[in-house]
């Protein structure tokens, strides 16, 4: 049984990863306009994701340094700097969005407006992360989440026309424009490869207190947790593509994409997907809302973490909560929480170079690694994925202007 | 580092510019043709949420009370904006006010039919699923020709 | 006796992170090294520089200016300087930089758990609010920083440009710090002909070969740069001026070989 919860670190950041709020409604939206035609991203992404996250994995066990800290020794003070204010500030964005989400699946279950239950899920997130230690944490929300698999079983009863989605794989419908294709498959890129994940889980490793012994763990972790994930979001992108694509509904709200379960599976699997909506979300919420403290800290050189008490890591936890209340704050605007992570993705696919390259320099540094430097396959394909973000991140922007977000 | 000022330019422009898409800035027609790609795109997104509110009227016994009238409302909503914007922009001639009217009468039936809805879900269900389907199914076929014929 | 271990100050010093030896808390990055002359006038180590106020200057630009700025804006003393962890103090660099000894903790630490921490209900502090923290005195002399040697412009003995210094290689055959330890001492610079970016431990040769693109893409970069031994160097002022020709520095590249790790 405690191997069995020794992949739960895994299984919340491919969660909080994979199906928060932005790549659910992302996933959706793609299913029910491209069919499976994106499909192969999403395997492009897991590959990529699995890949880094078990580079750093590596080195948090056998160095016991978290990804921020890599960014900044490696790329230096200046270059870091960078990317802590991009990193940080798409945290920030993408926290907001979570909070946002959360309190939407509270609005779909019980019909009161979304506002009212913000400040509710922020203050409970900052309660979490203020007294709940690492491993319940990580426990209780990565297999609260686990609740999303209604979505395969709903996938399973709307029967779909297997044929016809594996047609769909290879064939982009014709009537969209060639740019706005490439804008969705560069932000679900984005969506499976975003920094904070990794940022999260080398943070988490070192909260475990991974060592070299525990090498095995960690790629069970990356192997069992972020193929569900990308599992996950497949399956809610082919029951959008079943029941949505053939009606031509344009899916932009969370209300729409739960729908398919509910016809599904009834009142049960639409509970059921609500609250593994909710758990998807607010364990994003934990993640991103870490992550926030983890990458000021790691830059700066601050004591960091929930393994030591709030008193020693001071500025950590002052920085978690402050980004908190900036979240709220941001999302009481009224701003729409699933546009603004639509568009958090795009950004963070042109911050991904910046945090993969040092990971990718460190993984192959014997000063740090030892003997576990990277073999010649990691090698390869961590070569092949810089060139590919390097691309993605060059054409995230432009593409963006020019398919106005994807219009 | 010029590069990073460039770059933060960059970034200012696209926040702008992304800014003005989300708040779904209407610019105006500039001629026939422009006005009716823009009555063809309004019909499409009209089409979309009537057809997503008779997919869930359909479905009514398997979703809760509380998740419908979210839904609805949302659907609701969404007809609005599309109806509000589309009515802000000035036909360009006489021969524009004729698809105006098309457009207009079928977005403003489909938005009564789905508050009307929205309305018998809050007072604890919906009537009578099967006609209310039926007329959104009229309603959603008629917008998409509409829609299929000015893109 | 076993030859004298090398590092590279910006590799394996620089940017690092600082630990406590009794129980492995994190303290600070090393956001600077300060250098002091031996006898001969060789440079060496003294002591680790952290804090903003050493950070600032390394970030350069409006940024950095701020950062200094508002630092100094709330230091009470006239001359406020970084905190300075004496080199004596370290007993390993490794992944981090491991210190022995009490570090005194960072004025915004403090006054992040007094006034901020302390107050919200379970954090475990029992100190009371407006509790203050022991004043620290400004204690860096006008000393060179690692940094100040870092980026200076390197001509050769007929005032011609060579580059600039992209890192400095160190031994540790400097003068006793304490009873037991040798400083690190200045044994050479790596100069790299205009900002073509840095090194990322690629001028390591065999330790850092992989993966071989982006290392053939650094060394590509880096086909001009040049390693001058401290031999060479003829005075450090303004800009670095050696006292022998251009010509007869040595490649980086042959660095490769001399590298024992």
């Amino acid at each position: 049984m405690k191997k069995v919860f020794a992949v739960t670190l895994g299984i919340l950041t491919a969660i909080g990863g994979f199906v928060d709020i932005g790549d659910l409604v992302a996933n959706s939206l793609v299913g029910a306009r491209f069919g499976m035609s994106l499909a192969w991203v999403v395997v492009v992404g897991v590959v990529g994701i699995c890949l880094f996250a078990e580079m750093s994995g590596r080195i948090a066990a056998v160095s016991q340094r978290p990804v921020f800290d890599l960014v900044r020794e490696r790329l230096g003070p200046r270059a870091g700097l960078v990317n802590l204010g991009a990193s940080f500030g798409i945290n920030l964005l993408t926290l907001a969005a979570e909070i946002g989400g959360a309190a939407l699946a509270l609005e779909l279950a019980t019909g009161v407006n979304y506002l009212l239950w913000v400040p509710a899920v922020g203050l409970t997130a900052w309660l979490v992360m203020w007294r709940v230690r690492f491993s319940t944490m990580e426990k209780v929300f990565g297999l609260a989440g686990l609740a999303l698999v209604a979505f395969a079983v709903a996938l399973w009863q709307l029967d779909p026309d297997v044929g016809e989605l594996t047609r769909q794989l290879t064939s982009p419908p014709p009537d969209e424009p060639v740019p706005t294709y490439w804008y969705y498959a560069i932000a679900l890129l984005g969506a499976a490869m975003t920094p904070y994940e990794v940022f999260f889980f080398s943070s988490g490793g070192v909260e475990e207190r991974w060592t070299r012994k525990d090498l095995v763990t960690a790629r069970a972790n990356v192997f069992v947790g972020f193929p569900l994930g990308g599992f996950l979001s497949l399956v809610i992108a082919a029951c959008a593509a079943t029941l949505f694509l053939p009606a031509q509904v344009q899916v932009d709200t969370l209300g729409q994409m739960v729908l398919p379960a509910g016809l599904a599976l009834g009142k049960i699997g639409l509970a059921a997907v609500i609250f593994g909506v909710f758990a998807a979300t607010f364990g994003a919420t934990l993640e991103t809302a870490l992550s926030s403290g983890y990458t000021l800290s790691q830059y700066f050189g601050w004591q960091w973490g929930k393994y030591v008490r709030p008193k020693d890591a001071a500025r950590f936890h002052a920085s978690v909560l402050v980004a908190v209340i900036v979240a709220t704050a941001l999302i009481l605007t009224t701003v729409d929480p699933i546009k603004v992570t639509e568009y958090s993705l795009v950004f963070s696919a042109a911050a991904l170079p910046l945090t993969y390259l040092p990971v990718l320099m460190i993984a192959n540094d014997p000063d740090y690694m030892g003997d576990k430097v990277n073999g010649r396959f990691s090698n390869f394909l961590g070569t092949a994925y810089m060139i590919l973000l390097v691309v993605a991140a060059v054409a995230a922007i432009p593409l963006m202007i020019a398919t106005k977000a994807g219009q | 580092m010029r590069g990073q000022d460039a770059r933060r330019a960059l970034a200012a422009v696209t926040v702008a510019l992304a800014t003005c898409s989300v708040s779904g800035c209407v610019s105006p027609a500039w001629d026939d043709h422009d006005y009716a790609l823009k009555a063809g795109a309004t019909a499409q997104a009209a089409a979309s949420s009537v057809e997503l509110v008779r997919l869930a009227v359909q479905g009514e016994h398997d979703l809760t009370t509380a998740y419908l009238k979210v839904l609805l409302t949302d659907a609701a909503e969404s007809l609005g904006s599309v109806n509000d914007q589309f009515g802000g922009v000035q036909p360009p001639s006489d021969a524009s006010d004729r698809l105006r009217s098309q457009v207009t009468d079928l977005t403003s039936q489909a938005e009564d039919e789905v508050e009307d809805l929205l309305i018998e879900v809050r007072r604890g269900g919906i009537e009578q699923p099967d006609e209310a389907a039926r007329t959104l199914e009229r309603l959603g076929s008629e917008l998409r020709r509409l829609g299929e014929a000015h893109r | 006796m076993t030859t004298a271990r090398t590092l590279h100050a910006q590799l394996h010093l620089l940017d690092r992170q600082v630990v406590r030896a009794e129980d492995g808390r994190m303290i600070c990055k090393v956001d600077d090294l300060e250098l002091t002359t031996d006898e001969q006038g060789r440079p060496y180590v003294l002591a680790i520089l952290a804090g903003p106020l050493a950070l600032g200057p390394r970030i350069g630009g409006v940024v950095g200016r701020l950062v200094v700025g508002v630092t100094e804006l709330f230091r009470p003393e006239e001359d406020p300087g970084p905190q300075r962890i004496p080199m004596i103090t370290v007993s390993e660099i490794g992944s981090a930089v491991t210190v022995g000894g009490d570090v005194q903790e960072a004025a915004l630490e403090h006054w992040v758990r007094v006034n901020v921490i302390a107050p919200l209900p379970g954090s475990g502090v029992e100190t009371a609010a407006g509790e203050r923290r022991p004043a620290r005195r400004g204690d860096l002399t006008g000393r060179l920083r690692m940094s100040d040697l870092i980026g200076r412009r390197v001509v050769d003995d007929s005032g011609a440009l060579v580059g600039q210094v992209a890192d400095v290689r160190l031994s540790q055959d400097g003068p006793m710090l304490g009873e037991v330890q040798h400083a690190f001492r200045v044994a050479g610079l790596i100069v790299v002909p205009r900002h073509t970016g840095q090194l990322f431990g690629y001028e390591r040769g065999p330790a850092g070969q992989a993966p071989a693109l982006v290392a053939a893409v650094v060394r590509r970069l880096h086909r001009n740069s040049r390693y001058v031994t401290w031999e060479q160097v003829d005075v450090i002022a303004d800009d670095v001026r050696l006292a022998v020709p251009t010509a007869e520095l040595a490649p980086l590249a042959g660095l490769h070989r001399s590298m024992s790790r």
